[in-house]
This record gives C-alpha cells, sequence and structure tokens, in this order.
C-alpha cells in the first residue's frame, strides 16, 4: 500500500501547479532583505529597535495590560515611506487608578525622553498615540534609553528568538496592521475604546513618518 | 545638439553594467543613434572586450586628462557601426588618476556632438562611482534578483537620490530565472521593484548566449534571436521614450512543461 501511496504522491506533485509548492526560500529571502534594508535605510541596529521596543512597552503598559510575548515591532514600507509598525495585543484597559498608580511609580530621571509622549498621552484619554520622530531625535531616544529597567532587558533576549524563529506569526500580525494604516494617511490609528474592554487583542498602530 | 548623459551604475560588481553599456549602446547606435560609451573602470576595463575593441586602443580616458591626446583622438569607433565609439579606461592606472570635475567636462564636450553619452561605472560607491556619476543627468541602476545585488543597488538608490545633477534614474533588472521564479527559488521582478520601490526600464532574462557573445566580442542585441538581446533591444526603444510591453518570460518551453501547464489548467477548471 505504501508504494502505492509514494507513486500517487509523487505523480500528483508533478501535476500540482508549481505555485503550491512550500519550498520557498524566496520568501525567506525577501523578508531577510526587507528587514536588513530598513536598517539600512534608517541606520536603526537590532539594539536600538529592541530598546526602542523595550521602551514602548513600558510607556504603554501603564495604560494597558498587554501580552508582551506577542507584541510585534516591525518596519513597512508603502510607495517611498518607512512606516514603523507597532502590534499590541491588549488584554484590557487599565483603569484611571491603575493608570495613576503606575503614572506615580515612573522613574522620572530615566524616562526624561520618554515623558513628552506620555503627556501626550494623558491629554488624549483614548489611549491614542502617536509618535512623530525625526531620525536625529530617534537617536535620542537610543542613547536615552541606556537606562531601561532590567525588567525589559530580560525581555529582549526572549524577544529576539521569538522575532528570529516565528516568522509565521510576525507575517501575519504584520499584515494585519498594514491595512488600517493605508487608508489613514495620517499616521495616526486610535484602538476603539470599546473593544479593549472586551478583552479582545486590540492593535495599536504607531507610525513613525519619515525615518 | 545636446544628448543625455546615463550612467549605468549598480553598487554590486558582476551584475552585468558593463554587458547592459555595450548593449544599449549598441542597440541605440543601431537605431541611428550617435553614442559614446565611456568606460570609467580605471585599471579594471572591459568594455573594450565586449565590444571586441581591445586590439584598436590606442589612447585612454586618462591621456585626455593629462593632454597627451585630444578628446577625438582618444574615441574608438565600433568595428561594424560607426554611429558608436568608445572612450576606455586606462589599464596601469587607478581611480585616482580622474577626478568628477574631469570626467563632468569630458561628458560635457562629448554630448556636445552625441545623442547619448552611456557612462559605465566601476563597482563600489567610492571615487569610481562618484566620478563616473559627475557628469550624468540620468541613471540606470543594474541588479539582479539577488539579496546582496539588490541590498547594494538599494544603497546605489540612495546615493542617487541625494545627486541634484541626476534627474531620473531607473532598474534593470539582469539575469532573471523564470524557471526559479516560478520554483519560488527566485524574487520575482515584482518582489524587487516593490523593495526598491523604483520605476523598471528592463527585465533582462538569464541566457547563456551572453557567455558566447562575450567571447567574440560581439554584443548580443546583435543577435536577432537571443531573448536577452530582444529584452536589451527593448531598453533601449524605453530609453528613446516608446512604450514596450515588457518580455513575457513566463511561458514555459519545453515539451514536459507544456503537458504540465495543460494539466494544472485541467485541474484548475475541475
Amino acid at each position: 500500500m505504501s508504494i502505492l501511496t509514494d507513486i500517487y504522491n509523487t505523480v500528483a506533485k508533478f501535476f500540482r501547479p508549481q505555485e503550491e509548492q512550500e519550498d520557498a526560500s524566496k520568501s525567506v529571502a525577501t523578508n531577510r532583505l526587507k528587514l536588513v534594508l530598513m536598517q539600512d535605510r534608517t541606520n536603526l541596529t537590532p539594539k536600538i529597535l529592541e530598546q526602542m521596543r523595550g521602551e514602548l512597552v513600558e510607556l504603554l503598559s501603564r495604560y494597558v495590560e498587554m501580552d508582551k510575548e506577542l507584541l510585534e515591532l516591525n518596519f513597512e514600507q508603502e510607495g517611498d515611506q518607512v512606516a514603523l509598525m507597532l502590534s499590541i495585543p491588549v488584554i484590557r484597559a487599565k483603569d484611571e487608578e491603575e493608570i495613576e498608580a503606575a503614572l506615580a511609580s515612573r522613574t522620572d530621571g530615566v524616562n526624561e525622553g520618554v515623558n513628552e509622549g506620555v503627556d501626550a498621552g494623558e491629554n488624549n484619554t483614548d489611549l491614542n498615540a502617536e509618535i512623530e520622530q525625526s531620525e536625529g531625535e530617534a537617536d535620542n531616544n537610543g542613547e536615552n534609553a541606556g537606562g531601561i529597567n532590567a525588567e525589559s532587558n530580560n525581555e529582549e533576549e526572549a524577544n529576539q528568538e521569538e522575532n528570529a524563529d516565528d516568522n509565521s506569526t510576525a507575517e501575519s500580525s504584520a499584515n494585519n496592521s498594514t491595512s488600517p494604516s493605508k487608508t489613514k494617511k495620517n499616521k495616526k490609528v486610535t484602538p476603539p475604546k470599546e473593544a479593549a474592554e472586551t478583552d479582545s487583542a486590540e492593535e495599536a498602530v504607531l507610525e513613525n513618518s519619515e525615518v | 545638439m545636446t544628448g543625455r548623459v546615463i550612467v549605468i551604475t549598480s553598487g554590486k560588481g558582476g551584475v552585468g553594467k558593463t554587458t547592459t553599456s555595450a548593449n544599449i549602446g549598441t542597440a541605440l547606435a543601431k537605431d541611428g543613434y550617435k553614442v559614446v560609451l565611456i568606460d570609467t573602470d580605471l585599471g579594471l576595463r572591459n568594455l573594450d572586450l565586449l565590444l571586441g575593441l581591445e586590439n584598436r586602443i590606442v589612447y585612454t580616458i586618462v591621456d585626455v586628462i593629462e593632454e597627451r591626446c585630444k578628446l577625438k583622438q582618444a574615441l574608438v569607433k565600433d568595428k561594424k557601426n560607426p554611429n558608436l565609439s568608445l572612450l576606455a579606461a586606462a589599464q596601469t592606472r587607478d581611480k585616482t588618476a580622474v577626478n568628477a570635475e574631469q570626467l563632468r567636462e569630458i561628458c560635457d564636450t562629448l554630448k556636445e556632438e552625441n545623442d547619448f553619452v552611456l557612462v559605465d561605472c566601476p563597482a563600489g560607491i567610492e571615487q569610481g562611482f562618484q566620478n563616473a556619476v559627475a557628469g550624468a543627468s540620468e541613471a540606470i541602476v543594474v541588479t539582479t534578483p539577488e539579496m546582496s545585488a539588490i541590498r547594494d543597488a538599494d544603497r546605489i538608490i540612495g546615493l542617487l537620490e541625494s545627486k541634484e545633477e541626476i534627474k531620473s534614474y531607473k532598474l534593470l533588472l539582469n539575469r532573471v530565472r523564470p524557471s526559479l521564479i516560478k520554483s519560488n527559488e527566485m524574487m520575482s521582478v515584482d518582489d524587487v521593484v516593490e523593495i526598491l520601490s523604483c520605476p523598471l526600464i528592463g527585465i533582462i532574462p538569464e541566457d547563456t548566449g551572453i557567455i558566447t557573445s562575450t567571447n567574440k566580442g560581439e554584443p548580443i542585441v546583435n543577435d536577432e534571436n537571443a531573448l536577452a538581446g530582444k529584452a536589451y533591444r527593448n531598453v533601449a526603444l524605453r530609453i528613446l521614450g516608446e512604450e514596450v510591453p515588457f518580455l513575457d518570460l513566463d511561458e514555459p518551453k519545453g515539451f514536459m512543461a507544456k503537458i504540465k501547464n495543460a494539466f494544472a489548467k485541467l485541474k484548475a477548471k475541475v
């Protein structure tokens, strides 16, 4: 019987349209190339990206409880523009007391660079976050990030592995986060408040205009 | 007249800059335009070989710059086509023998009496590249569907964007292998164009005829039957402003491929 199965598989494979065959070394090349080009174009090293990611996690976790393991930070290209896509699975939004407690406990000296962003967030009660950075500012943040806390440093390693190994989920969530940004030219996506309350995973997209 | 000065560049070596220069130049000359090819790869000249002119070179670009001869004396006419001439690179000197200003002057002089001045750029992004780009107002970036070539092309495009003199640049995708693209083992034309976000001026299929044409010192555009030759002739037409559709390279050629294709279609219908 097994011989018959083998023969059937061989024959079936022969007649299958080639696009369906799964040995796509091309997609590996495309993904690797996209990543390396983004790094080349923006001068952002993987280390700085991880720092940025760590700081964003720290900042946003003051306002929402999220699944840090599934957080994705990617670059996407739309025409001439490079967009920074942050996809965050939100578990639930924090209530006011929790947010105030988190804000009170933050260490002022270390996160001076991030505070601007926090203030903007305070004004926008609907957790609407927008980051506009020039390349120079991005570099400054990288320097400031020298003092991010030990917790996010530990996470870095785990996250890096995850990024390297788990290409499939990275792709799917990157695709998900692309669609809203294309419709919004103004680089601003607001996660609906109600949805966050119902514990469903929502995506906040932070974009970086013209890195 | 004021001709167009086009630099052919790539960043990475071995992707086909010189082959592209020789073929586009020959194709434009065949169409009746006056063309000068400048080899700026000092110390590693090869354009003379591809054109079969290696035995006719008396003076080089360095001789012109150092005023050992007049510019006209250094131009070597093509064997077949009097419209085409070559300004060869010096083989015994390096890139520091020429500077950007001198090359700009040469290009400016040559474009007075020619329709096209094509500058074959050396690999790399150093002095040789800066020299080659100096006199040009248009660029063709040659790349292949390989990661290293695409990354280098991206770098070159970034540098070209920062140059005010370069008014437009186009991508030429060389050594495309449709069978590998079909089996998802090579990036497709669309993939490359999307990644580099640069307008396309040509898709040249991998063609073993290139090897024999190089052996003979005869650009492949002279071979009416070669697919790569046709693709290069189309590039020349696009440079002239004609809208020529890109060659369909996907059509399976072999008998077995046809059967396979027929079955695939049948299956799709069922």
